[in-house]
């Protein structure tokens, strides 16, 4: 039995289709993503897996049990059991971390002491018990993102939301907290839904990556699935670093290239234009190679060299640990298949 | 459920205090011996009987705007893109006189320009004009708009401030770099704010259009003062409801008319808060000026009216008999405004709430519904009150003879202005702060009471307050409705103005003047304090 379940999920906004009938699920205590770009719709979909917002349609699934059906909510917030970290972290200023804490423990019927225990035992977890008594403005950015966690899984939730938690930190910080978010969810084995619109937190976290557009889910899969076999030109454009050019089809397993006719597994009908895709890393500049193209631009970064390579004014990029000058006429092979045809 | 039945209870109340009234009152005015009859509109429109009386009152808000406008914008600059010394003390001596009930700065001028008073010796004596012509002027329409003016124009001045220090500075600095200050200020900063003065010179026309105190005290006749003499001299209320009519109708065409001008037009200043990073203007003719400008428009709205008052009490005695004389009017507008303030404060919270929270489509038609009652004339609220109310069943006739009367006149008066208000502190709250108090499941009522209000604290107060200083200076409902033995400080001083010494009237007046201001006074005080009471948390 799946955590999560979606199906044929659709809101409106002003007449207008935020999303567009998704459907996926996620696994028990696996932590998916929400991958896409800013207003593809997936701060919407957690919105309406909380109950923050009713959707138009479609059916959500939570522990085997239906929570929403069309515009109907089957199951009421409360027993959803869902704990949610939003994106501003939403901390209550005027109560103190504890009090944050303590707040959704109230609604269930604890006596006080074990209301303590929990919040003592989720506070170990974050490694934050000596600032209980402190108000959240007098935390860094850090602690409060790890104060806003605490919060939402001290009631143990069943499913665990989070709407893009790190967008309003710094680099450095940022990949503390990730790690942290990485251990306490593999700790706590809380199934987590994260969005977010940064592929680094995605393929850094997730079990499963979604990845949406325009309302629309392009591909589900393992970050290696979403990396290696994109499922559609959006996903290969979106994730990783990419070359996408136009070529056409000129017979069965030919196409003609900048670099004139390869032979390759094309899949696509004869005469047809199609979009030839693959990944810098992919290619390899040798002596030997079939491509060809001269170098514009260079540079050094985290010791491999990027190249902007030019072939009769088409731009692609490629990498390489040899240094090679500006201006240079290069030859480069690509592994045929890696090659990918959309 | 329990969110919808809470603020589908409020927006009910504010219908039934509100729309009910004026919708009854109406309602009653074409219906005539079992038909509808339009016959007292007739009057109106068809006989120009009252054209004069209509054109008075445009003509009034006119000069008021444009007056208020000379002065509030030049102020609002000022304020905002100088770096004029004693800034802040202007600016609260600039408040002063919107918090002051306009008939007070009424009385004061007509101390000073009547036919005894010491500016008009000193024009008569020093210039060609008669004491006749000045105590002319002082009670015609032009030394109504002058009041009104003085009373209204901090508003201009308060809408320049914040817009010029919401234009992002970027905006400027670009226009700067290629172009000198004033063709910046002219090019680029004035049409960005142009849509936000307009917004404060249409609440200035509403409210004057509306005023009934200062006209009423200086015998100009308008509509306000027509619908109070044909409900209380002629009791004839149908007739008071058909001039009330193009009160209504001016002030919802041009509210109607504001929002097609604005629509899509409050561009670069919308999205940002007040900063104080915006461009300053450190020139030192304007400085120059500037603190000339402040400095005359000071002593004109403030320092004269309250010396005036001040002086013309002469001796303590003054204000030991206006206490004597208003003892019971102090008491009531104390409780009745306490009582006032605490429903507007709680009621607008949660009408504020609802407008911020409805379907962003509805959004601005809800708050433009509420915010139309605002400009509904007091006179016409104590109208419709009384026609509601006046009836012989059980619960009408214990609200009518009480003083509970009143408190739903203050509450249909003000509180579309509370629940502005509140709305302004909920929008500085993120949704995420309640939201992340549903998604743990708990009821809203615990969301309601341990995050949304606590989280208000310092709105709720200052809220509070506003309304507490709005209750006590009201006179146009109260004026109507009140029940006898009920009397408020400003109906009393209205009552003894025509019979009682100067120096009573004068004292009396100083009274209303401190307990309007000292609310004002105690939460400056103790802002500092939960200001840095909230930035410590």
């Amino acid at each position: 039995m799946n955590a999560l379940e979606v199906k044929q999920l659709i809101k409106h906004f002003n007449r207008r289709e935020v999303v567009c009938g998704i459907s996926f699920c996620a696994e028990r205590e696996q932590l998916l993503a929400l991958l896409g770009p800013s207003g593809c719709g997936k701060t919407t979909t957690l919105r309406m897996i909380a109950g923050l917002e009713t959707p138009d349609d479609g059916e959500i699934w939570i522990e085997g049990a239906l929570a929403s059906h069309g515009q109907k909510a089957m199951i009421s917030q409360k027993q959803r059991h869902i704990g949610m970290v939003f994106q501003d972290l939403a901390l209550w200023p005027h109560m103190t971390v504890y009090e944050n804490i303590e707040f959704g423990l109230k609604a269930n019927s604890l006596t006080r002491a074990e209301r303590r225990k929990k919040i003592e035992t989720v506070l170990n977890k974050v490694n934050m018990q000596k600032y209980a008594r402190e108000y959240p403005g007098k935390l860094s950015g850090g602690q409060q993102q790890l104060i806003a966690i605490a919060r939402a899984i001290v009631t143990e939730p069943r499913l665990l939301l989070m709407d893009e938690p790190l967008s309003n930190i710094d680099v450095k910080l940022r990949e503390d907290i990730r790690q942290e978010i990485r251990r306490i969810q593999q700790e706590t084995q809380i199934t987590t839904v994260y969005v977010t619109h940064d592929q680094e937190d995605a393929f850094l976290l997730a079990d499963k990556i979604a990845v949406m557009n325009n309302g629309m889910l392009e591909q589900i899969g393992s970050p290696e699935e979403i990396y290696s076999s994109p499922a559609s030109l959006f996903v290969a454009s979106f994730v990783g670093e990419a070359n996408i050019m136009q070529v056409k089809i000129v017979g069965k397993d030919r196409v003609l290239t900048p670099w004139g006719e390869l032979v390759c597994n094309t899949k696509s009908q004869e005469g047809k234009n199609a979009y030839l895709f693959f990944r810098p890393h992919q290619a390899t500049i040798e002596d030997s190679g079939y491509c060809y193209g001269t170098i514009i631009n260079r540079s050094f970064v985290a010791g491999v060299y990027k190249y902007q390579v030019s072939t009769n004014g088409i731009e692609f990029k490629l990498q390489g640990q040899t240094r090679h000058d500006i201006g240079k006429f290069i030859k480069f092979s690509i592994r045929k298949m890696d090659i990918l045809f959309f | 459920m329990q969110k919808k039945l809470t603020l589908g209870f409020f927006f009910t109340l504010f219908l039934a205090t509100t729309f009910l009234p004026i919708v009854w009152m109406f309602g009653n005015s074409v219906y005539e011996e079992g038909r509808f009859s339009f016959a007292y509109y007739r009057d109106i429109f068809l006989t120009l009987k009252y054209g004069k009386v209509i054109a008075n009152s445009l003509i009034l808000a006119t000069i008021t705007t444009i007056i208020s406008s000379f002065i509030g914008v030049p102020a609002g600059f000022l304020l905002a893109k100088t770096n004029l010394p004693l800034k802040k003390f202007f600016k609260i001596c600039f408040f002063i006189p919107l918090i002051i009930p306009s008939y007070i700065t009424g009385i004061a001028w007509v101390n000073l320009l009547g036919k005894t008073g010491f500016l008009n010796n000193v024009f008569s004596q020093y210039t060609m004009l008669s004491p006749e012509s000045v105590s002319d002027f002082i009670y015609s329409i032009y030394g109504t708009s002058f009041i009104l003016s003085i009373n209204l124009f901090p508003v201009v001045m308060l809408v320049t401030e914040y817009a010029l220090k919401c234009v992002n500075p970027r905006m400027e600095e670009s226009g700067l770099v290629v172009g000198s200050a004033f063709q910046v200020f002219r090019q680029i900063t004035l049409p960005l704010i142009a849509p936000a003065i307009l917004s404060g010179m249409m609440i200035v026309f509403v409210l004057s259009l509306s005023e009934f105190g200062v006209p009423s005290l200086l015998q100009v006749n308008v509509l306000t003062t027509q619908i109070f003499t044909q409900f209380s001299a002629f009791y004839n209320e149908k007739a008071a409801t058909a001039i009330a009519f193009p009160l209504i109708a001016i002030t919802l065409v041009l509210i109607i008319l504001e929002q097609i001008y604005l629509r899509g037009k409050s561009f670069e200043i919308l999205g940002r808060s007040s900063s104080n990073s915006t461009i300053q203007y450190n020139i030192t003719w304007l400085n120059v000026v500037g603190i000339t400008f402040c400095t005359f428009i000071q002593i004109v709205c403030v320092i004269i009216p309250l010396s005036t008052l001040i002086f013309n009490t002469k001796t303590i005695a003054a204000y030991h008999d206006a206490i004597l004389l208003a003892r019971n009017g102090i008491t009531n507008s104390i409780l009745f405004g306490s009582i006032g303030a605490t429903f507007l404060t709680f009621i607008g919270f949660f009408l504020g709430y609802l407008s911020e929270n409805i379907r962003s489509k509805l959004k601005s038609s809800a708050a433009i519904f509420i915010w139309l009652f605002f400009a509904v004339p007091a006179t016409v609220i104590g109208v419709g009150l009384i026609k509601l109310c006046n009836r012989p069943e059980g619960i009408f006739q214990f609200i009518y003879g009480s003083l509970w009367i009143v408190i739903i006149g203050y509450v249909a008066r003000f509180l579309p202005l509370s629940s502005r208000i509140m709305s302004n502190y909920l929008k500085q709250i993120p949704h995420s702060m309640e939201e992340a108090g549903t998604v743990t499941g708990t009821s809203w009522f615990r969301v309601l009471g341990n995050i949304l209000l606590p989280l208000q604290g310092y709105g709720l107060i200052a809220t509070w307050l506003i309304c507490f200083m709005f209750c006590v200076g009201e006179l146009g409902t109260t004026i109507l409705v009140y029940p006898p033995g009920h009397e408020t400080l400003p109906i009393t001083l209205f009552t003894i103005m025509a019979n009682s010494p100067t120096d009573v009237v004068s004292a009396l007046s100083i009274i209303i003047v401190v307990m309007t201001l000292l609310p004002v006074g105690v939460f400056l005080a103790v802002s500092k304090y939960l200001i840095k009471f909230q930035t410590a948390q």
